[in-house]
């Protein structure tokens, strides 16, 4: 079983490019994507910084096709040089790489925030999604529970997560930069999702003065704001909101900006030249990026944090060398398991026809001979021990061969040197 | 001596501020506050020790008025730094300190044993109440000077998830502060100076080589008569207000000492 990984990425892909990629339902491309023939698991992983798909497959050049075709022809369908402006943007990574990178991912080792938690909520989310619509078989599912295996063993044996610096703390630390205390300040949070729940939860513990929640559905606004004391408002209440805000945090859907420049700019002017803080982490982007262009506006979105983030890169960088040690370890385990999965027919075709040998040639060698039980039994478990002292050390070593090109070399010799296939094909005929 | 001493401590103080600002290293920057404290303390036993000598110390002379300047932009930083969290102004404020304090190390160390100079005591409040203004004048500036770098780099989205520079709004705030208090000083500073000029020449405004200066002053003044109607009156963004300040006090830098030092 070969496994195949295709994707974008903050490392890769402008935020334009994307948002244009990026999914909200992941379910209907996990079901076309293992309804054909060339894939027969497959994830599906869509957050604000990446979109990848993981597949099992058995065909791997033509799951390779089958991915290109699925970014290019079915994921923007709307674009019309899908495949240029996605040379370049888009990575493809074979088995122990495509295994490695999982594990880095679900770590928050490759994220835009190094150690930020919410990245192993999203992978559980693509998994659980997979599993739910069937595209998760034995393999996915095991790889992917060794990666939420290994994301606990970072968490556990390294500081990256000791100060977790996530889109909602950087927020926060931006905004001291700008306000000398938090404490008198007004916060306006559009959207009530989990990154905008991440988010109140980081500003609510800087003890603003007032959190507003404006939401599409403000029913849900309203159970977000009742948790964290905040008081929830419709979307059509913004402009008035936004005048009266401090900060604004931004994490709502829709493909067109909700806040435009001409917002801003008539909010700036009510508030008398007092500035505002506003982080836009919606994928697209909620506020029009022209508005930081206005004087008194502080504009970040996704990637202008990923420069913050970068400044913390180097404090956390020997944390992040001992996270991809672990990730190397569970890489290498997962692997061998991959490869001992891969071994078990030619392993299960040796001991038979070894035993077939046997049994055979057992039978030969008694039936001219009057032997009594216990002298045939007595044999029999000779032959046997034979057989098995003579296969322990191929089968050892097919199963514990961790690399798996090498691994794969020995199981096709095994299968010449010990005339495996011409059995399953006199087999066969029989 | 104590002169002396008080310019090796602004130095140190300077060096210390620069580095804690280069290297984000805190406890430098607090290292180079308490240095500048220290200086200040030397700095006043100085000027006492001037006074005792000296009843009235010869202040119209520049490098005398430029170290009272230092001093009182080193006081005006401390006190301000009670109020707004501006580590980062010492690395400003103590360069400046260092040359006050060093022209009038050097200006005592020629001048010792040359005998007294009396001056009418108008012309002393005048360079007091102008030096304090100046002083604040220039902490103002500082802080806007601060303001515009930190406001340009947060701006241009190159800003560190945690800055050595205080927050805009505490440098806004230092600004406004100093500017509330420096241009009253200063404005107090000119009518003084118009009063010592109407007593000793009889006239309202100077003639000769102190017509100069009083132009530039007053031009000076009028700039931050200006910017002050702005900021406080029509509440302009903190951005203008802080180019506006390290404007003016860089045209009042050319009016008091640059006039005078230059041909």
């Amino acid at each position: 079983m070969n496994l195949l990984l295709l994707g974008l990425s903050h490392r890769t892909a402008p935020l334009e490019l994307r948002e244009r990629y990026a999914l909200d339902d992941p379910q209907p491309a996990l079901a076309k994507l293992v309804n054909g023939p060339e894939i027969e698991e497959a994830v599906v992983l869509s957050t604000c910084n990446r979109v990848e798909v993981l597949v099992a497959t058995r065909e791997p050049l033509a799951a390779r096709l089958r991915l290109r075709s699925f970014f290019e022809r079915e994921l923007a369908p709307a674009e019309a040089h899908r495949a240029r402006e996605l040379e370049g943007a888009l990575y493809e990574l074979h088995d122990a790489d495509a295994v490695r990178h999982t594990f880095r991912v679900a770590c928050s080792v490759d994220s835009q925030v190094v150690g930020e938690p919410q990245i192993l909520g999203q992978v559980k989310d693509a998994y659980r999604a997979a599993f739910a619509s069937g595209a998760c078989g034995p393999i996915l599912s095991r790889l992917y529970q060794r990666a939420f295996a290994t994301a606990k063993r970072v968490r556990n044996e390294t500081k990256i997560a000791e100060r977790p610096i996530s889109v909602a703390r950087v927020a926060v630390q931006l905004a001291e930069q700008i306000f000398e205390s938090l404490d008198e300040k007004h916060a306006l949070l559009v959207g009530a999702g989990e990154m905008i729940e991440l988010a109140l939860e980081a500003l609510v513990k800087r003890g603003l003065a007032a959190v507003r929640i404006a939401n599409r559905t403000p029913a849900r606004a309203a159970a977000l704001a009742a948790r964290f004391g905040a008081s929830a408002h419709g979307l059509e209440e913004l402009p008035h909101l936004l005048a009266q805000s401090d900060v604004v945090l931004t994490c709502i859907g829709g493909h067109e900006p909700i806040l435009s420049q001409v917002a801003f700019a008539a909010a700036l002017d009510e508030r008398r030249a007092q500035p505002i803080f506003a982080i836009d982490i919606g994928v697209p982007r909620n506020i029009e990026p022209a508005a930081n262009r206005l004087e008194g506006l502080y504009l970040y979105d996704l990637d202008d944090l990923q420069g913050v983030a970068r400044a913390n890169a180097e404090e956390r960088r020997r944390e992040i060398e001992r996270a991809e040690a672990i990730v190397l370890e569970e890489q290498q385990r997962f692997d061998g398991w991959l490869g001992a999965l891969a071994a078990v027919p030619t392993i299960r075709a040796l001991v038979e026809r070894a035993e077939t040998i046997r049994a055979s040639e057992l039978e030969r060698g008694l039936s001219g001979l009057a032997l009594g039980e216990r002298e045939r039994e007595a044999v029999e478990a000779a032959t046997r021990a034979i057989v098995s002292k003579l296969l322990h050390a191929p089968l050892a070593k097919l199963r514990a061969e961790q690399d798996r090109e090498a691994g794969l070399a020995q199981l096709e010799a095994a299968r010449v040197l010990f005339g495996l296939d011409a059995a399953s094909d006199e087999a066969d005929d029989a | 001596m104590l002169h002396t001493v008080t310019a090796a401590c602004y130095l140190l103080a300077a060096l210390a501020a620069a580095a804690g600002l280069a290297l984000r290293v805190r406890a430098a920057q607090r290292a180079g506050v308490f240095l500048l404290a220290g200086g200040a303390l030397i700095h006043a036993a100085a000027f006492w020790q001037l006074h005792t000598l000296v009843p009235t110390p010869s202040l119209t002379e520049l490098p005398l008025a430029s170290s009272l300047m230092a001093w009182l932009a080193v006081v005006s930083f401390l006190l301000l730094h009670a109020r707004v969290r501006g580590l980062a102004l010492a690395a400003l404020v103590a360069p400046a300190a260092f040359l006050g304090a060093f022209a009038g190390a050097l200006w005592l160390g020629v001048r010792t044993g040359s005998g007294e100079e009396l001056h009418p005591i108008l012309a002393h409040v005048h360079i007091v109440l102008a030096s304090a203004g100046f002083a604040l004048l220039g902490v103002a500036g500082a802080a806007g000077a601060l303001y515009l770098v930190h406001h340009r780099a947060i701006k241009a989205k190159r800003a560190a998830a945690q800055s050595a520079l205080p927050s805009l709004e505490a440098l806004d705030r230092a600004n406004g502060a100093a500017l509330a208090l420096g241009f009253t000083l200063l404005s107090l500073g000119v009518l003084s100076g118009v009063l010592w000029v109407l007593e000793s020449q009889g006239q309202l405004w100077p003639d000769g080589v102190t017509a100069k200066h009083a132009n530039a002053t007053l031009l000076a003044w009028l700039l931050y008569a200006g910017v002050a109607v702005l900021r406080f009156g029509k509440r302009e963004s903190a951005r203008r207000a802080a180019l506006q300040s390290a404007c003016g006090f860089a045209l009042l830098l050319v009016a008091v000492v640059g006039l005078r030092v230059l041909p």
